[in-house]
């Protein structure tokens, strides 16, 4: 059995979503983008939580904009997906393909 | 509706809550998030929708930091609630023992001032009590540097739990009003007390990062 890390379903919206926006990527940008695209509520802490653990697994890297006065001076932390985070998707977009293909009843729900 | 709020404010609370649990990691990206996406909110659909999201967010994004805390720091949260839950254990005499050696040491003062003496034999041991629990949440926050708020509250829960645990036990055996101020006091304001120490770790440690970059406003 391969030990290679599978990402998860909140994993994978948060991988994409930083892949659409490129360098536009940060906290604000990421949770809309996620919010408008799937109708759900998504909390910037569930945001954070996951990019940490992203970036813990190598799979994205970010680093600090300058401060700006609507955000109170602070700084935005834009995030970009490496090579390994790009792989990651590849490899849950391929086995979602697979587990799907053939299946009437997901076009049915759909 | 629209309306052009350009003072428009967050709610200061769930500011303040939400600078408590933010590691110093994000204390500039989550904030600083938090309140951009108000300012956008509150031009676009005024302040009030605003501050209710304001709220919503802050209170879900506490919610994912206390997770976070534990999973990034679990041995350094434990450790600092084990420590914090003896001191509690073997200090809680503590408070008793301070005013009766005072008494001991100055039998005059007792005497010459018999309501103070009253007042530190009835009040006085919660009162202390009170003071001992700041204290403990102090240690415990400082020695849980950058996960106060996750380890003072972890244990401000512990304590609140085996403190229910015992008087029920008790009240079975004797019965005992359970809701007697004093005893409210004893079960939850300790608690409270020992999250306040950890609160105050907290702002001293912000306040101290803030200087160190005067780049926010």
């Amino acid at each position: 059995m391969p030990t290679r890390d599978f990402l998860g379903e909140f994993e994978h919206l948060v991988l994409l979503a930083l892949l659409r926006l490129s360098d536009r990527a940060y906290g604000v940008t990421v949770r809309q983008e996620i919010e408008s695209r799937t109708n759900r509520e998504v909390s910037i802490g569930a945001i954070y939580a996951t990019l940490d653990r992203l970036q813990a697994k190598g799979y994205v890297k970010s680093h600090l904009g300058d401060p700006t006065p609507e955000r109170g001076g602070r700084s935005k932390r834009f995030f970009r997906v490496t090579s390994k985070g790009v792989a990651a998707v590849n490899r849950s977009h391929r086995a979602l393909q697979s587990m799907t293909e053939g299946l009437r009843i997901v076009r049915s729900y759909s | 509706m629209t309306s052009q709020t350009p003072f428009a404010s967050p709610p200061r609370i769930a500011t303040w809550l939400v600078d408590l649990f933010t590691p110093d990691e994000q204390a500039e990206s989550i904030p600083g998030d938090l309140l951009e996406e108000f300012s956008q909110l509150a031009s676009k659909s005024g302040v009030a929708s605003a501050r209710r999201w304001y709220w919503r967010q802050s209170v879900k994004t506490i919610a994912h930091l206390i997770a976070t805390g534990f999973r990034a720091a679990p041995w350094t949260i434990l450790g600092a609630v084990v420590a914090g839950f003896l001191l509690r254990r073997f200090g809680s005499a503590l408070p008793e023992h301070a005013i009766e050696l005072f008494f001991d040491a100055f039998p005059v003062f007792a005497h010459n001032h018999w309501r103070v003496y009253v007042f530190c034999v009835t009040n006085g041991f919660l009162i202390g009590g009170l003071l001992e629990s700041i204290l403990i949440g102090c240690i415990v926050a400082a020695v849980s540097k950058g996960r106060e708020m996750v380890a003072t509250i972890t244990l401000a829960a512990l304590l609140v739990a085996l403190n229910v645990v015992t008087l029920v036990q008790v009240a079975r055996h004797w019965p005992v009003h359970l809701f007697i101020p004093e005893i409210v006091v004893f079960i939850f304001g300790n608690s409270i007390m020992t999250v306040m120490g950890g609160a105050v770790v907290r702002n001293a440690r912000s306040a101290l990062s803030r200087r160190a970059s005067p780049t926010r406003c």
